[in-house]
């Protein structure tokens, strides 16, 4: 543990003593949760625990890499992506009494997603475009700002990001704090000073290519990936050295097998139909995957038991599905990979030929849990495409895939055996034809914005929206560093009369359990806690806490601007429990309460504005840090 | 580290021939001190006011022309970052009365040709004035009756603003 390079004062004994105090009261069990000492970063990893709950007979890998429980090193504060907190000083019984501690702008009017770090005594913040990362120290009334450090980023940058500039979130690991510009820049800065450690260019603006997504911290790699599926560029994976900076592989997701790095004799997609030589090359006509899309821009998770990590890629490059006939591999695929080497151990399409731009760079969550009587190593995808992906993580088997959507209509279902869609033929979209009514829409039954998992309830909390579409196909010009559609769209609200829910999916029963309806569509994330309380934001501005095994919304505050980030938790310097979140609308969806949007135009931000312009009369831009507490006794 | 990245300008460099525009012979590069750049000023003059003469879209409203611009704002994939119809999205929306970059003809030709900070490709180079001129009267029809493939009606937002009443914006001061 790093906590004595960086001065921290905070004794271990609290860590500890909060870890104990979840184990007796709550039954959940945390094997070896507060790791002592700095051992060299590989060895590190191999020191995993496991959070556990008896009743559902779930298990969560936890590695020293997220940091002593009440801190948050990683983006979704395990590689697990689980978003599950152990900290239970805040629970359902309680949670109506929080308050508000402190707030403060970042001063950058932009789509706030994301979520703080805090690591020992400072909370990390990084804004949206011109990307500063913020240090603030937790010690101070208010959270004084101990540094700023800028990275300058390119301008016109701006220009080719598809959906505000939004930043997903910084990493930390060995005194750095690590995150991606908008231009396509990784910056280690150092956690204690605000002095640049390195800064490693890996893509190019003028190409089309901007950065939004956090990366995580693997062993001793830095692991990143690209944006611009909606302007033809070409979805990499890269892994840069957490030392140096320097790129160590280059993984593409579509291309020539030497290039996608699926050449290991390990390399084995557990269908026939994801089997076959240079897939990436041959799914497409000829040099169209070098227009292929495909990015990662989502979220990267990790086993540190398989060592493999996980990540789902977005988009094929060009909308217009005629313009590319193939199955176009490997688009909207989750891929497994050995983060040291970078090559692949399984993939597996999601959708082939993808007629809807339905990303799937959702989080992959993964845990161990019983499966029709047998304990199995599970990959949870909740889906754009309004499907739950259950997956076996160790072999890419399709385990289940149920909609969790209920509109759900451009396919009927999953073959199990092929690990095909159904496909609906009368919502495919094509060249020079409307086709209407499919749903759901480009931005999905949920978007980028993370879920959480409880061990205690087994179940999934998802940030879903209701949208519908009508596409239409048209002409496509490719025209570097310009968006390379070929696609009118228009967005609408789906059936039913709202816009989003908060869907709490029981995994194990492929159904769901419960949901809680909201007027505006949910484009934030959602943190679960033992203390049996999930929290999340509407884009209309309320934070809310919900109990997690029944969805009774417990308490809601209304903040300033539309919520796009994800809550986060942790414990503060004086030992009570903290619960923060941004307040700032943007994105691509909330980008529609801008005044540069107008709402006449039903096809304006990419399509969405037919079913968001709406947004404007309930919010406005907004740039603030909220910090939540139950009152002092 | 990185070094600020300068836009280039395409002011002195760019063939303002074709159409009815007026005839100008393209400034050498490195324009002497003292010439007038031929781009319309964003910001306002110091000093008393002398007006620049301006340049006038040759196309005005006219149907083929607007149809053309239309078709052009797709294949150039305008709408990919300006939205189906301009109403926005990467890029500002061209059709609310808004500009950051002036409204008028010239102002709105120069935002094509040479760029703009935040992202802005610089057409200039790629596209022949004409063209650009074709995409400036469409520009300008946007929200009038004179529009081509007017957007549909917005579900969520029923009432839509006002239509765009061009004299009233020509007389109105600021951003041009
Ligand atoms: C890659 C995205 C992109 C493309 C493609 C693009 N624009 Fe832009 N455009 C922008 C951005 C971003 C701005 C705002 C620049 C700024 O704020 O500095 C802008 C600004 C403008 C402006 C000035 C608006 C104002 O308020 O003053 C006009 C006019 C314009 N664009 C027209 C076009 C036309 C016509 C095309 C196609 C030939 C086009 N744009 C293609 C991104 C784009």
């Amino acid at each position: 543990m790093r906590r004595t390079r960086h001065g921290n004062s905070k004794g271990l004994g609290r860590v500890a003593g909060f870890a104990l105090l979840g184990l007796l009261t709550l039954g959940v069990h945390a094997e070896s949760l507060a790791q002592e000492e700095t051992e060299p970063s590989a060895e590190r990893e191999q020191e995993i625990s496991f959070i556990s709950d008896d009743g559902t007979g779930m298990r969560i890998a936890r590695t020293p890499s997220a940091g002593p429980t009440g801190e948050w090193w990683l983006p979704a504060l395990d590689f697990a992506n689980s978003r599950y907190s152990q900290l239970d000083q805040v629970s359902k019984e309680n949670v109506q009494n929080l308050e508000v501690v402190t707030t403060w702008s970042t001063g950058i009017n932009h789509g706030h997603e994301g979520q703080p770090l805090v690591v020992g005594n400072t909370m990390y913040v990084v804004t949206p475009f011109p990307n500063y990362l913020l240090a603030f120290d937790m010690t101070k009334p208010g959270y004084a700002l101990k540094w700023k450090f800028e990275p300058h980023p390119d301008p016109t940058a701006v220009g080719k990001a598809c959906c505000d500039l939004v930043n997903r979130g910084a990493a930390y690991a060995d005194g750095k704090v690590i995150y991606n510009t908008l231009d396509n820049h990784v910056v280690a800065v150092n956690a204690e000073t605000g002095e640049l450690a390195w800064m490693t260019k890996v893509g190019s603006a003028d190409e089309g290519e901007t950065m939004t997504m956090a990366p995580i911290i693997v062993k001793d790699k830095v692991l990143v990936g690209n944006s611009g599926g909606e302007l033809g560029v070409r979805g990499w994976l890269k892994a840069l050295d957490l030392q140096t900076g320097e790129v160590q592989w280059i993984a593409y997701n579509t291309g020539p097998d030497e290039e996608t790095l699926m050449t290991s004799p390990d390399f084995k997609p557990y269908y026939a139909k994801d089997q076959g030589e240079d897939l990436g090359v041959k799914s497409w006509p000829p040099e169209q995957w070098k227009l292929g899309g495909s990015t990662v821009w989502g979220w990267v998770s990790y086993d540190p038991e398989l060592d493999l990590i996980y990540y789902g890629t977005g988009n094929p490059g060009v909308w217009n599905p005629d313009l590319r006939p193939g199955a176009n591999k490997w688009s909207l695929s989750i891929i497994a990979r050995d983060p040291e080497t970078g090559q692949a151990r399984w993939a597996y399409q999601l959708v082939p030929h993808d007629a809807w731009d339905y990303d799937e760079i959702m989080e992959n969550i993964l845990v161990d849990m019983p499966w029709k009587g047998e304990m199995r190593k599970l990959l949870i995808h909740p889906g754009r495409t309004g499907f739950m992906y259950v997956l076996d993580r160790e072999t890419g088997e399709l385990l289940s895939a149920d909609k969790y959507h209920p509109h759900t209509n451009w396919a009927s279902g999953y073959d199990l055996d092929t690990g095909l869609p159904k496909v609906n033929e009368a919502k495919r979209t094509h060249m020079g034809q409307e086709t209407y009514d499919i749903c759901p829409s480009s931005t999905g039954a949920k978007e980028v914005f993370p879920s959480a998992i409880s061990p205690r309830t087994g179940l999934v909390y998802i940030p879903a929206h209701n949208y519908c579409m009508n596409f239409q196909g048209i002409e496509a010009n490719y025209i570097a560093g310009t968006p390379y559609l070929g696609a009118d769209t228009m967005m609408y609200p789906g059936p039913g009369g709202y816009l989003g829910e908060l869907i709490a999916w029981d995994v194990v029963n492929g159904k769901k359990a419960w949901g809680i309806k909201e007027q505006y569509p949910l484009q934030g994330g959602v943190l679960a806690t033992s203390g049996d309380v999930i929290f999340y934001g509407t884009t209309d501005g309320w934070f809310k806490a919900a109990d997690a095994t029944n969805g009774e919304v417990l308490w809601k505050f209304k903040v300033s601007s539309g919520i796009v980030g994800n809550p986060m938790t942790y414990i503060g310097p004086d030992g009570r429990q903290y619960i923060a979140i941004y307040a700032g609308i943007g994105g691509w969806i909330g980008s529609n309460a801008f005044e540069k949007i107008s709402a006449d135009d039903p096809t304006a931000a990419l399509g969405t504005t037919g079913a968001a312009a709406n947004l404007k009369k309930v919010t406005a831009r907004g740039s603030d840090v909220y910090v939540f507490a139950l009152p002092e006794e | 580290m990185k070094s600020p990245v300068i836009l280039t300008s395409f002011l002195l460099a760019l063939p303002l021939t074709g159409g009815a525009q007026q005839e100008a012979e393209p400034a050498p590069a490195g324009a002497l001190p003292g010439e007038i750049s031929q781009s319309e000023a964003i910001g306002t003059q110091p000093g008393p006011d002398r007006t620049l003469p301006k340049t006038q879209n040759p196309y005005g409203m006219d149907s083929n022309a607007l149809a053309e611009g239309r078709r052009l704002f797709v294949w150039y994939n305008c709408y990919g970052c300006h939205g189906g119809r301009g109403g926005g999205g990467m890029g500002p929306s061209l059709r609310d009365a808004t500009w950051l970059y002036g409204f008028s003809d010239q102002a709105i030709f120069n935002s094509i040709a040479d760029g703009r900070r935040y992202g802005m490709p610089a057409w200039g180079t790629k596209l022949p004035a004409e063209q650009i001129w074709k995409i400036t009267a469409y520009i300008k029809s946007m929200g009038t009756e004179f529009e081509p493939k007017a957007p549909p009606p917005n579900p969520v937002y029923p009432e839509p603003p006002p239509r765009r009443d061009i004299p009233r914006q020509q007389e109105r001061k600021g951003a041009d």
